[in-house]
């Protein structure tokens, strides 16, 4: 069912790629159960662009952060292919002014969710994986043992479970029909209102448990697409020396609570720092609280309207609601 | 570094529960502390000398005082630093009083408290580096918001002083509340005929340039160098050719307006000049009910107007002042008598406020000084007074005390016994409050000489009874219930702050209680001043009080602007933001979040943009500092690795 979306993809990105510079999408990765971004530049590569529920990568961080997307042509515009999640990260990067609605080309694509290999790999050990598939409300593998097939629920990344927004929020083109979303934005914030209904020492517990786990690897930031600052970030300065290279669970905490302030009001929840960590550190339901404080207080959704300016970013003597 | 700390005992205020010779003897042992000693009172001409004496002897690089509050003495050992030879920033003041000694009696706790005080400190300390000040020229004009008693008041001394003045007044005669009044206490002489000369000084004085009818719409700047848009709202009247003759308001055909000025006792024109006294003497229409306006069809004031001055199309016009100093007396609104319902305040005619009273008896008010009651016009017989309407409630949001009802009764009173002889007269009241010079005797003279009732205690009820009302309540003293039949009931409504105070304070980045009135800079000591520099208080926006009271504050406002207008430079204050460009990542938070305007874009080399301050516009409020992703903008004096090791001095 995924063919034809990819078909339509690659037709209308040919149109368009004359006047691009560069289309950022996803093709084939190591195994059928993952992808990994392309760069298309010349129509001769339009074969390797695909889209199907495995292309969880969020790609607009490339527009921000590799000075190779950066530094081209700027006559021409960049295109980039992005799901719904997606598409909200570049609204947050255009109201910051990191990238210009008029610089880039949205290739939308209404998404239905997207798979976590690791959810399929915890329910079935699979080994030498031949072909992966989804056919409407299943996932179907084959590896070196024969057929498996899962649930789709059973296996969609915990982001797409709670999907407010499957379409995209800007575009320049629409791949395919728009998506009816799973939950109102209200009522999506389930997993945080289950963390709020434990006792202040069971939360302290769970996340000194979760957070000790921490590497520093900076995985989670460097998947961030807002997470701007790249080697400035304060995590490695001695100027200001907030963080030190000292083992403990409090570095770990203040680095991940820098994180998310650093995110509040901002975080479109897209789930990339999440997916990117090497230790499965449910690091997004951290900011999933302060974007459900924002809803609260401020009405506020990150990255909806490129007109916005998110809440925490403009001073206001007359701000209701705190 | 070489440290130095000094331990006050400020007499027994700290030494009386803090062992401050063990809080040396521990700073003593603080990593860089090469001096630590205790001392009687630290901030006396010989402490201030033992710290100069250490700093040479001992060549210490930096100084800690252990004693009260930095607000008061800071200064003083800044000073007192700078003049042993060191940057007066590397200078660090623990409050060991304040925080410590005054509030817990527990020695041994306080004795550690304040020893890890002095510890933050010495940690803060280490971090600080040498700051200087630059100096910025000062713009000698002054603008007074509001046109009452005391910013007239303000705005004249100001201008006897040389200096040239803008005064905005929102409504569009100047005169504020006082221009209302009819005779004023203790001396009951009239109220126009001494603030009258007062307004009129006001136009005639070549250096004070009048805006009426016009509201303050935005503040930017600092002190010495403020931008203040000036929205002079559309009156429909051309000011430069209006002569005041009155021709257009006898002839205009809007005769239902309500006259606002005689508190809606009386109907106005929809032109108008709102007092025969009026300063300026200018028309002025009132859209919501002028007949061009809204039914389209009337051009009467046009018509008969001999200076053609009546311009239908006029439209707001915002004028640009630029200013050194801002002095704010804007005044208060009276209380909403309707807010007690038991009253009938707002839904019987014969029930009204003390400034509604104030224009019967007024002789250019509604019935010409003759006192007669609203509801029939007759002259009543009986008339009772409630004080404390909307003063000294916590239950309506008003515990305060109004501090001038007590005395407009007694004025009111005896002036209603001049009147009518006959007329009978009672008050209800709670306590009577007269601490000003003659006021006691005022209120002993309404009492004794000219027979008024006083009854102590709360009315509960008013109601009507045929065409009079009965007030029943409460003598406190007799411990009975009373109950007075009246021709007419005065609610002495209380004093709150002004309708917009609020908006205006923060366009000011000055701050207001929770009431809404104007926080003085320190209770006592900076009465007039607020903490934004250039910024002064007059009269009651910054708190209920009389017309004395409020005329020394625009005068003592007036001598703050003097005094800070007798230098040409002001030196700037160091401790504002600083962007470190090499690691700014360019992403403008700051410059969006920046309260002030302080923060711009500075091009580089090859179109790289960095953030840049403005440290004279900075007001160093750290919000650029929060925001900053990378922290690449620091406060300085209060940077991150400062705050940082004093709360790891603390945590450690």
């Amino acid at each position: 069912m995924f063919e034809n979306a990819t078909k339509q993809l690659r037709e209308t990105v040919e149109a368009a790629l004359p006047e691009l510079n560069t289309v950022v999408g996803w093709r084939a990765g190591y195994d059928p159960l993952h992808m990994t971004p392309v760069f298309i530049k010349n129509a001769g590569d339009l074969s390797k662009l695909e889209w199907s529920p495995f292309c969880v990568q969020n790609l607009s961080g490339y527009l921000v952060k590799d000075p190779a997307v950066r530094a081209q042509d700027p006559s021409k515009k960049i295109g980039i292919c992005v799901k719904g999640c997606d598409s909200r990260s570049l609204v947050a990067l255009i109201q910051e002014k990191f990238i210009e609605r008029n610089q880039i080309h949205v290739f939308g694509i209404p998404c239905r969710g997207t798979v976590d290999w690791r959810r399929v790999m915890k329910l079935g050990p699979l080994t030498g994986i031949q072909s992966a598939r989804v056919e409407e409300s299943r996932l179907v593998v084959e590896d070196a043992n024969g057929g498996h097939t899962f649930a789709l629920e059973d296996v969609l990344a915990r982001k797409c479970l709670r999907c407010a927004h499957p379409n995209p929020v800007i575009h320049d083109v629409l791949i395919g029909e728009p998506v009816t979303p799973r939950v109102a934005v209200e009522n999506s914030y389930g997993e945080v209102e289950r963390m709020e209904e434990q006792s202040l020492e069971d939360r302290l517990g769970f996340w000194k448990k979760e957070l000790d786990k921490c590497l520093r690897c900076y995985a989670c930031r460097n998947a961030c697409p807002l997470c701007v600052c790249q080697d400035r970030c304060i995590a490695e300065t001695r100027e200001p020396r907030w963080l030190t290279q000292r083992v403990g669970t409090s570095e770990k905490f203040l680095f991940h609570f820098i994180h998310a302030l650093h995110l509040a009001g901002r975080c479109t929840e897209c789930g990339e720092c999440e997916r990117a960590c090497p230790m499965e550190i449910p690091v997004t339901l951290i900011k999933e609280k302060l974007n459900k404080i924002t809803l609260e207080l401020m009405s506020y959704e990150a990255g909806m309207d490129p007109e916005a300016v998110p809440p925490l970013l403009t001073f206001n003597p007359g701000e209701t609601g705190l | 570094m070489r440290i130095g700390v000094f331990v006050c005992q400020c007499g027994t205020n700290i030494a009386g529960t803090v062992d401050t010779q063990e809080v040396a003897r521990r700073a003593g042992n603080l990593p860089d502390v090469a001096y630590a000693t205790s001392y009687m009172y630290t901030c006396s001409e010989p402490g201030q000398q033992e710290i100069q004496r250490a700093i040479r002897e001992k060549n210490l690089q930096g100084v800690v005082v252990a004693a009260c509050s930095p607000r008061m003495h800071e200064p003083t050992f800044r000073r007192a630093v700078e003049r042993a030879g060191l940057n007066r920033f590397m200078f660090e003041m623990a409050n060991i009083r304040e925080h410590v000694s005054w509030i817990n009696n527990d020695r041994e706790a306080n004795t550690r408290k304040a020893a890890e005080l002095v510890e933050m400190a010495v940690a803060k300390l280490r971090f600080n580096q040498p700051l200087f000040s630059s100096q910025i020229s000062v713009n000698k004009r002054v603008m007074v918001i509001g046109g009452g008693v005391a910013g007239i008041q303000a705005a004249l001394d100001c201008s006897d002083g040389g200096l040239d003045v803008v005064l905005v007044e929102r409504k569009s005669s100047i005169g504020g509340k006082m221009a209302q009044l009819d005779k004023t206490f203790p001396t009951v002489d009239c109220s126009s005929c001494i603030l009258g000369p007062k307004m009129v000084d006001v136009v005639q004085k070549d250096n004070i340039t009048l805006h009426a009818a016009s509201e303050v719409e935005s503040i930017s700047g600092y002190v010495g160098n403020f931008t203040v848009e000036v929205r002079k709202k559309a009156t429909y009247v051309d000011w430069t050719a209006c002569t005041g003759c009155g021709a257009c308001i006898e002839k205009c055909p809007s005769r239902k307006v309500p006259d606002v000025f005689n508190e809606n006792l009386a109907n106005a024109r929809a032109i108008n000049i709102p007092f025969p006294q009026a300063i300026p003497k200018k028309a002025t229409i009132n859209r919501d009910y002028c007949l061009h306006f809204t039914k389209g069809k009337c051009g009467t004031c046009q018509k008969v107007c001999p200076t053609g001055a009546v311009n239908y199309e006029m439209q707001d016009e915002i004028v640009t002042e630029q200013v050194g100093a801002i002095i704010v007396a804007t005044g208060y609104d009276l209380f909403d008598a309707s807010v007690y319902g038991e009253y009938g305040g707002g839904r019987y005619a014969d029930v009204i406020s003390g400034i509604q009273y104030e224009r019967i008896l007024s002789a250019s008010g509604p019935f010409g000084g003759h006192i007669k009651r609203p509801s029939d016009g007759k002259e009543p017989k009986d008339i009772v007074f409630i004080a404390c309407v909307g003063s000294r409630d916590a239950s309506v949001g008003r515990p305060y005390c109004s501090g001038v009802c007590c005395m407009y009764i007694a004025k009111q009173a005896i002036l209603t016994r001049d009147h009518l002889p006959d007329t009978r007269v009672w008050v209800f009241y709670m306590d009577i409050r007269a601490p000003g010079k003659n006021y006691d005797e005022f209120v002993r003279r309404a009492q004794e000489e000219y027979g008024v009732q006083y009854i102590r205690g709360r009315v509960g009820k008013v109601y009507p009874k045929g065409d009079r009302m009965v007030v029943q309540g409460n003598d406190t003293l007799l411990g009975v219930q009373v109950e007075v039949e009246a021709d007419l009931v005065v609610l002495a409504t209380g004093i709150e702050a002004s309708a917009g105070a609020r908006e205006l304070a923060e366009k000011l980045r000055i701050s207001y209680d929770q009431y809404g009135f104007y926080m003085e800079s320190h209770p006592k000591l900076r009465p007039v001043e607020t903490n934004t520099a250039g910024v002064y208080l007059a009269g009651v926006c910054q708190g209920p009080k009389d017309i004395p009271s409020s005329v020394a504050m625009g005068s003592a406002a007036a001598a703050k602007v003097q005094a800070l207008f007798s230098r040409d430079t002001i030196e700037t204050n160091p401790q504002v933001a600083l962007v470190n460009e090499r690691v700014c990542i360019s992403c403008g938070k700051c410059i969006q979040v920046c309260p002030f305007g302080a923060i711009q874009w500075k091009e580089l080399r090859g179109g790289i943009r960095k953030a840049e301050v403005l440290p004279s516009v900075c007001q160093g409020c750290g919000l650029c500092n929060a925001t900053c992703p990378p922290k690449a903008i620091q406060l300085q004096h209060a940077t991150d690795n400062q705050i940082l090791a004093e709360v790891n001095a603390l945590c450690a």
